[in-house]
């Protein structure tokens, strides 16, 4: 979905909040950033606040802003930048893994499949993981300007240690559930139905879903009566061994 | 292991939720995060969640089965045969099976180490290593000697060459149990050097003079293949072939013959040349050939007349004439010579007797081959290499993959290692051998390395990496050529890696789809020969046997310990001895009366003393062996290993069971070859008791319908009924079994032959009248169809057939269905309390049984053992019941009945009530009194558990679930392409690996599925495991079939 | 039963009519007051049992049920065959409240109260097996029909299900009973107590004053609550016995069993009511309350049940034979001379033969003859489902996996803490309960008053 002005605006507003976050990581610039009451010209330090200014200046003309030339790319983009500090947010729900993904920014901004890094999903029972290389298949043609992400700079590093990334699983079942992701892809059941629209989602956390079912007793996420509310109303086997074996 | 401390976490929460009522209980697993670590570079044959197999090949024996590796996110979770193999068509052994667990030990060697001065090994690097060896060998130069065991063509061929540069002393190939006296005879009888092969393709007589080949054979799986379906009993042929054991011991082999003969322990030969005798007669009335000049051949057999041996055989000789004419008389009769266990000082003298046998019966060039020798492992070579040991003429000695120091006591050989100045060991895990090294250079395991075997001509197979090495190992090929480099004949060295060596040794084959299939297979016609002109060496007497005593000791491998190497593996420690059912243990078999006459019993301890040495043993009395023999099987008596010893962790410990080796002094025989039948021994009672693992209670089916047999001439009636097992055959039971016990006890019967001659005629109508049987049949042996007990608007009632004729009891199945389902091995303890936990086991019953055994004259205990002659294996898994007793009983419905007729069990549902083991009547259901999953699973070998099965937790009930994982798999497949389930596309574990085919699998809904034709075509001797409760089971069994010759009294 | 007048009764109990220390008050309400050491000495050594047992309890919830002595394919002992014994002990209270009550056996008077003070502890004490037996405690719940979010249910074919129902309906209704029946004397006690004991009371006594309309209203609630307990009397063993009779294992899978079952309860019932009635009797002197009278008429009951039990045994033995199935056979051949001789004589002389002896008037009334038998007859009972439970399972029907059990220490650590908690409930309670029913013991007192001893 392309942003419309409406989410822009949505956008522009937790500014405060990203800028506050370079600076907190850049050091060293609240003092411009405080100076920008005072109509002095707001010098950028990183590629991120360049994007920032470059925003700001287009909601507001009269802005004096001055960005160094070396710093004027277009990479890594505007939401790049907030992605990343977004997928990070400590009050945002779900843990913090080794490297600010955003689901958002990959899925939501450039409408990346989702089987494309998750292969093997439509074929496999188990949920296809993106190996390193993948990540790297798109990101070593990044320019170098994308390295003062500090995400970026992890996920390179891992690639020349041939380090496997160790995530923080988020969706998991009991042993005891022998789940088909493959049946279910081919079954036409969208990710978002039990993963939530992770397209909307800087920071991957479990969807607070609650079935109340049955006689109004509220079923939670990934538990069994939640499973099998799904499967009524799809009239899909309800028989035990489905699943537990 | 977040795994043990979620369980317990869970625990303690589930104490509060049990005290505090159902108030908690209900956690989110999700609330316990844990890590998600993909692949750096995903290798593009694996997705994570879909198994990949691998063609490679089985070392477990000579044989060389192929083998199919299911590997799991790149590691193997199952062995099952490769279907293409022509050795094994995709069937597999116990040990096959079992042979997963080396690669997932506890007790690998994890990286090269070398004994420091302070007499510790200390691991040391690959680089230190090599370099020390080469060194070593350097220095050594002809002192420098090899011992392994048979190995591949290439590694072999690798290993001579090295020694040959690098100047090393003549190279050892050894292993306990060898077909030396075999090789000899043949060049004695045929004049030229020779690996006789044996085909039992087709054969209607089948004359087995003591080689256990069904369980412990040069080719067991072959073997079993070709036997049972030689003896189909749909075919006519079938019904008539007959097989023979000749033998002292009723062993796994002996149970599925039609005739026990028992001469003397030794006097095989003499017998042998007897029938021969007989059968040279006949088939000269008839014209018929005598496997080369008529004049030379009856010369030779001469003095062999059945009177004249009959007194030193112990066999009337009516009974040998008589199986001389059916021998002579059989369309394709063929000899098989004795197994190690009879191979005493004559051996080759036995072995030459039997060959001759076989040339008379014109089966040299049909059914026996006469195949040029590969390498040849030699007792007489280990021998001087253990002289010169003990000499000080080794300075280097580099240990293969074996286990001398166990399996050569009687030549002192840890004793002469001492004498050596480098001992060097590959040892994959910690053995005695490996504890006297100075310089361990771990090997692969065969799942970890590369390979390959040629176990005869036409077959070539390969054997493949199918995981990355665990632990810091290196291949002994590769090791080689690293040392060799060092040593600077580099030049002299192929280049590249072991793996580059092997491809160029099979730069003849397109190695790729070589690879693909397991190896190269070409069919080669049998090679015959004639009896040379002065086959010298055939004066076989008796063995010569050392020491005192009343009885002669017999050390027969272990159908699933083999010479040992399967003590280390707990699949084949926990899983039941086929005939005695005893696990864990050694045990010494005595006959029954012997046992009553020296006034001990069951688990009595007795002192066992032969003329190398002395044993405390625990005694097993049973009618299946001679009165003057005592039976020990090989295999038990280590001191190192987490299974194989009584240790806890892989260093030495408590020695479990006895060691036969070390109770044999070293005698050899003619050729200088190992000689096991070599002493006779003496027993005295110690007074002493110790319980025996032995997991059959009693062997007394009491006319119960479990392990039914039918004769001939019932199949033909059709009158077959298990249910009228009881009234009419009381009367033929008492003389039955008084027939059965004199079997038994006086083995060998006199005269056996003339009560029964001339019972072979009447099986032509019998086949003839088999026909019209089969309506009636219906009738009688299949009171409801079981097809009827799925849901109406379900395409499938999954149900199984079990052929008992087929059944040899190998319990290859057993193992499979233990390692396929994460089965726990729990130890000798629990097997002591019945509680083993394998979902499969083989019930071995002895005869029909005699219900009257529980009228009032005795204690039930106190007669379980009626005649041994007639052994029953049936296997028991759960019945998958249409009317399940175990169902209705569960308070939460964690068993109940699918709607494709299964009898699901949900773990995590059941609370552990137990009522549904209480109430049913096949006691196949097993509980976690412990947390098995935990203890029993030691690192690295839950890395071999299958992610398909749930893994138990305690006080969960579980039972077989016929693969229900296989079967959901195969509903993936057919649903991806919309389409029902094909047949045989599900199969279980267990009928999957079976080497004979007795279980089928398959939808009785589908009534051409091979499950449902399979029992058709036998409904005459179709039966349910005790049908009178009317429980409706899946499974039909199809009765054993009595082709004995006093058959009809049988029924 | 022909409600004394009124007005006379009300005289006697109402306070200040009769003196607060008539004899029959003093007598019976000693018993609550004062605690002698020995008292304190049995407390401590039965909450000794009862934490020995709660220690063990912990270690194999932990450990897992494989401490205990089970051995395939034995699945049920020793902590079954102790819930079906408590479960047993637990009938005399019923019975003899509601059915005696019916039949207007006035003589109960004298015991329905300890009866059923030992009801309720039994059940309390049976109860708890059911979790004790169970191989994951932590999930026990799940045997309960509550909506729930794996939206699955219960299996109401299963007598275990069965079970969990009866016991909760006979602790319900035998609390109610005990507490119904308590609420005149909790008047008397209230009368005579004071401080926090007079709290107590007055709160249980809930206002009763003795008028008339409040005799009518309680000697209704009586006779409508033994009607209700009645069936229970008969249901609850049934029921207990159908966790066997319901199954095909040889020598459960018997139609005798209800009967068998509900006669054998009454027995051992009626033999712990001895056990426990005989001391206290001796020890709180109430040997004018509870008389030969009483004794007398409890042998008799003992005799008649010792009988029928008898008699299921030889049934049981005569079916086996007569039915002529082997595998029948085979079970109850062992049960005589297999391993398991020793529990079956001990069954059979216990509960067949000794109490035979109760035919000679003499040993009726014979204090120390009857504690003795009633102690025998408790341990004969236990054996009893040892025996049947036991031996039906070790001889079923494949031959192949037969064995032999036999209890482990742990078992016997909780089977012993479960008699603690017995004793430990039971002593408590006597100290805060009349343990002799004081208003109907004067309404027999006046009864015989007004028409002459014995009559009825």
């Amino acid at each position: 979905m392309r942003p419309n002005a409406a989410r822009r605006l949505a956008l522009v507003l937790p500014l405060g909040g990203v800028v506050l976050g370079i600076a907190l990581l850049g050091g060293g610039l609240s003092a411009s950033s405080s100076e920008s009451q005072s109509e002095e010209v707001l010098v950028a330090g990183t590629v991120c606040e360049a994007q920032d200014l470059k925003r700001r200046k287009e909601l507001d003309p009269s802005l004096a802003i001055e960005i160094p030339p070396e710093l004027n790319t277009p990479w890594p983009s505007w939401e790049a930048c907030r992605s990343y500090v977004a997928a990070e947010d400590p009050d945002t729900p779900g843990p913090v893994q080794p490297i600010q993904f955003s689901h958002k920014h990959h899925a939501g901004d450039y409408q990346i499949e989702c089987l494309y890094c998750h292969a093997g999903t439509d074929r496999s029972a188990a949920a296809g993981v993106p190996s390193v290389e993948l990540c790297m298949g798109c990101h070593a043609q990044f320019p170098a300007s994308y390295d003062e992400l500090e995400g970026i700079r992890t996920l390179k590093q891992h690639w020349e240690e041939q380090r496997p990334i160790e995530w923080e699983q988020i969706h998991r079942l009991p042993e005891h559930v022998q789940f088909r992701h493959n049946r279910h892809v081919a079954a036409g059941v969208d990710c978002q139905a039990c993963h939530g629209d992770v397209a909307e989602m800087d920071k991957i956390s479990m969807i607070e879903d609650t079935k109340w079912w049955p006689w109004l007793l509220p079923t939670h996420t990934l538990e069994m009566g939640w499973c099998i509310e799904c499967h009524r109303r799809n009239e899909a086997s309800q028989d035990c061994y489905t699943c537990h074996y | 292991m977040a795994e043990i401390d979620r369980r317990d976490f869970l625990k303690l929460v589930g104490v509060g939720a049990g005290t505090a009522a159902a108030s908690s209980g209900c956690y989110r697993y999700s609330d316990l995060p844990e890590k998600l670590i993909p692949y750096v570079v995903q290798p593009e044959e694996i997705t994570p969640g879909i198994a990949v197999d691998y063609a490679s090949t089985c070392v477990e024996c000579p044989s060389a089965c192929g083998l199919h590796v299911r590997t799991r996110e790149g590691r193997p979770v199952k062995l099952e045969g490769n279907p293409d193999h022509p050795v094994n068509e995709g069937a597999l052994c116990a040990r096959g099976q079992a042979s997963i667990g080396r690669t997932y030990h506890p007790d690998r060697c994890r990286g090269p180490m070398r004994r420091g001065p302070d007499g510790v090994l200390a691991p040391i690097s690959w680089d230190e290593a090599t370099t020390l060896l080469a060194e070593k060998l350097t220095a050594a130069g002809s002192e420098a000697r090899f011992l392994t065991p048979p190995m591949g063509p290439t590694l072999s061929g690798l290993l001579d060459h090295f020694v040959e540069i690098t100047g090393g002393g003549p190279r050892v190939e050894y292993v306990a149990y060898y077909q030396g006296a075999l090789r000899e005879a043949a060049a004695e009888v045929f004049g030229q050097p020779a690996q006789p092969l044996f085909d039992l393709t087709g054969t209607d007589f089948v004359l087995d003079f003591g080689s256990d080949f069904l369980d412990s054979g040069p080719s067991p799986v072959e073997h079993q293949r070709q036997l049972k379906q030689a003896r189909d009993v749909q075919t006519a042929a079938g019904r008539e072939a007959r097989f023979v054991y000749v033998g002292p011991r009723l062993s796994t082999t002996a149970g599925n013959a039609d005739e026990w003969v028992a001469p003397k322990p030794g006097s095989e030969g003499l017998l042998a040349l007897s029938v021969a005798k007989v059968a040279f007669d006949e088939r000269r009335r008839s014209g018929k050939p005598v496997g080369g000049d008529a004049a030379l051949v009856g010369g030779l057999l001469a003095d062999f007349e059945p009177s004249a041996v009959a007194d030193r055989t112990g066999i009337s000789a009516d009974r040998i004439t008589r199986l001389g004419k059916a021998a002579a008389a059989a369309q394709r009769a063929i000899a098989l010579p004795p197994g190690p266990g009879l191979e005493g000082s004559n051996a080759v003298a036995v072995n030459a007797a039997v060959l001759l046998l076989d040339a008379v019966l014109g089966a040299v060039g049909e059914s026996v081959s006469l195949a040029p020798v590969p390498d040849a492992a030699s007792y007489a070579a280990v021998k001087r290499l253990t002289d010169d040991m003990r000499a000080g003429r080794v300075d280097v000695l580099l240990l293969g993959d074996d286990n001398p120091v166990y399996s050569l006591p009687e030549l002192g050989f840890s004793d002469a290692l001492q004498e050596v100045g480098l001992v060097v060991s590959l040892c994959p895990t910690q053995d005695e051998t490996g504890e006297l090294a100075d310089l361990v250079l771990p090997d692969h395991t065969p799942l970890e390395s590369w390979g390959d075997a040629a176990p005869r001509p036409g077959v070539r197979s390969i054997i493949q990496p199918t995981l990355r090495p665990l632990y810091d190992t290196q291949a002994l090929g590769d090791t080689l050529l690293e040392v060799g480099r060092k040593m600077g004949v580099a030049d002299k060295l192929p280049e590249g890696s072991f793996r580059q060596v092997l491809e160029a040794a099979w730069s003849d084959t397109d190695w790729r789809a070589a690879l693909g299939r397991g190896g190269v297979f070409t069919t080669v016609a049998p090679q015959g020969g004639t009896v040379r002109s002065s086959a010298s060496k055939l004066v076989a007497g008796e063995a010569k046997l050392d020491g005192e005593g009343d009885f002669v000791l017999l050390s027969q491998p272990s159908p699933l310990l083999y010479d040992g190497r399967g003590a280390s593996l707990p699949w084949l420690q926990e899983t039941p001895d086929p005939v005695t059912k005893i696990a864990w243990q050694s045990w010494l078999e005595v006959n029954r009366d012997t046992a009553k006459k020296l006034g001990i019993t069951e688990g009595d301890v007795v002192t066992l003393e032969t003329a190398a040495g002395s044993a405390e043993i625990p005694i097993f009395p049973r009618g299946g062996i001679r009165e003057d023999v005592v039976a020990l099987a090989a295999g038990q008596g280590h001191t190192v290993g987490r299974f194989a010893s009584r240790s806890e962790d892989g260093k030495p410990g408590e020695m479990r069971g006895v060691s036969a080796f070390a109770l044999l002094p070293g005698m050899t025989n003619e050729s200088g070859g190992r000689a096991w039948l070599t002493t006779k021994v003496r027993l005295a009672p110690t007074g002493k008791q110790s319980r025996l693992a032995n997991t059959q209670r009693s062997d007394n089916k009491r006319l119960r319908q479990l392990a039914e047999s039918v004769t001939l001439a019932e199949l033909a009636r059709g009158d077959w009924n298990a249910e009228a097992r009881g009234e009419p055959h009381g009367a033929h039971n008492e003389a039955d079994h008084g027939g059965g016990n004199y079997e038994a006890h006086h083995a060998p019967a006199a005269g056996h032959g003339d009560e029964h001659a001339g019972s072979g005629s009447g099986h032509g109508d019998a086949a003839a009248a088999a026909a019209g049987g089969h309506a009636v049949a219906h009738e009688i042996h299949r009171p409801f169809d079981p097809a009827d007990d799925a849901y109406d608007d379900s395409a499938y009632r999954w149900g199984m057939s079990i052929d008992l004729d087929r059944c040899s009891g190998c319990s290859a199945c057993v193992v499979a269905c233990s390692i396929e389902n994460n089965v726990p091995n729990v130890g000798e303890e629990a097997v002591l309390r019945n509680r083993q936990m394998q979902w499969l086991r083989i019930e071995r019953y002895v005869g029909e049984g005699n219900k009257d055994l529980i009228a009032g004259r005795k204690r039930p205990d106190d007669l379980e053992n009626v005649g041994e002659v007639d052994i029953r294996h049936s296997p028991m898994l759960c019945q998958q019941c249409g009317a399940a007793p175990c169902e209705p009983v569960c308070p939460v419905l964690a068993t109940y009945h699918t709607g494709e007729g299964l009898n699901a069990m949900i773990y995590n549902r059941c609370i552990g009530t137990r009522y549904c083991s209480n109430n049913c009547p096949y006691k196949v259901r097993r509980f976690n009194w412990f947390d098995y999953a935990i203890h029993d699973f030691p690192e690295p070998m839950q890395l071999m558990l299958n992610p398909d099965v749930t893994v138990r937790g305690q006080g969960v009930m579980e039972k077989c679930t016929f693969c229900v994982q296989r079967i959901q798999g195969a509903r993936q497949l057919a649903k991806d392409e919309a389409r029902p389930i094909a047949d045989g596309e599900a199969v279980p574990a267990c009928a999957q690996t079976c080497p004979s085919d007795a279980i089928v699998f398959g939808n009785l809904k589908d009534a051409k599925s091979e499950a449902r034709v399979h029992v058709r075509e036998n409904e005459g001797r179709a039966y349910h495991a005790l049908q009178v409760l009317n429980t409706r089971p899946g499974i039909t069994y199809l009765a054993q079939v009595e082709r004995s010759e006093d058959g009809e009294d049988h029924g | 039963m022909t409600p004394p007048p009124a007005e006379s009764v009300a005289a006697m109990i109402r306070p200040g009519a009769a003196p607060p220390d008539s004899p029959v008050n003093r007598d019976l309400l000693r018993v609550m007051d004062g605690t002698s050491v020995g008292y304190w000495i049995l407390v401590l050594v039965a909450a000794g049992f009862v934490g020995l047992a709660a220690g063990i309890w912990i270690w194999q919830v932990y450990e897992g049920l494989g401490i205990a002595g089970y051995k395939h394919p034995v699945f049920w002992g020793a902590y079954i065959v102790t819930f079906v014994f408590w479960v047993g002990i637990a009938h005399a209270g019923t019975l003899i409240s509601a059915i005696l009550y019916l039949f207007r056996a006035k003589w109960r008077n004298a015991i329905n109260r300890s009866a059923e003070m030992m009801t309720v502890v039994a059940v309390l004490t049976a109860a708890q097996f059911l979790g004790i037996h169970v191989g994951r405690i932590w999930k026990s719940y799940f045997i309960l029909p509550y909506p729930n979010q794996r939206g699955l249910w219960v299996n109401f074919k299963s007598p275990l299900l069965w079970d969990t129902f009866a016991i909760t309906t006979y602790l319900t209704i035998s609390v109610l009973f005990l507490f119904v029946g308590l609420i005149p004397d909790f008047a008397i006690a209230r009368d005579r107590a004071s401080g926090w004991r007079k709290l107590l009371y007055s709160l249980l006594a809930g206002g009763w004053q003795g008028t008339s309309r409040q005799w009518k209203a309680h000697n209704r609630s009586v006779l409508h609550l033994s009607g209700l307990a009645t069936p229970l009397v008969l249901s609850v063993h049934s029921v207990v016995s159908w966790d066997f009779a319901m199954s095909i294992v040889p020598g459960w899978h018997a139609t005798v069993f209800g009967p068998y079952f509900v006669a054998g309860a009454i027995f051992s019932g009626f033999a712990m009511v001895l056990t426990v009635m005989i001391p206290m009797r001796r020890i709180y002197g109430l040997d004018a309350y509870i008389t030969d009278y009483h004794l007398e008429n409890m042998s008799r009951f003992l005799l008649l049940t010792s009988t029928i039990v008898a008699y299921a045994y030889g049934s049981e033995y005569f079916i086996a034979w007569y039915g002529g199935v082997e595998v029948e056979q085979t079970n109850f051949w062992l049960r005589a001379f297999g391993p398991y001789w020793i529990s079956t004589w001990i069954m059979i002389l216990c509960n067949g033969v000794f109490p035979q002896l109760l035919w000679i008037p003499k040993l009726r009334t014979n204090v120390a003859f009857l504690f003795v038998l009633s102690v025998l007859i408790n341990i004969g009972m236990w054996f009893e489902r040892y025996v049947i439970i036991i031996t039906g399972l070790s001889r079923e029907h494949d031959p192949a996996v037969w064995g032999i059990y036999t209890p482990s220490y742990a078992e016997l650590g909780i089977v012993a803490g479960s008699f603690g908690f017995f004793a430990l409930l039971f002593l408590l309670l006597i100290k805060i309960v009349p343990v002799v029913a004081i208003a109907e013991v004067k309404e027999t007192v006046i009864h015989e008053r007004m028409h002459g001893k014995g009559a009825h």
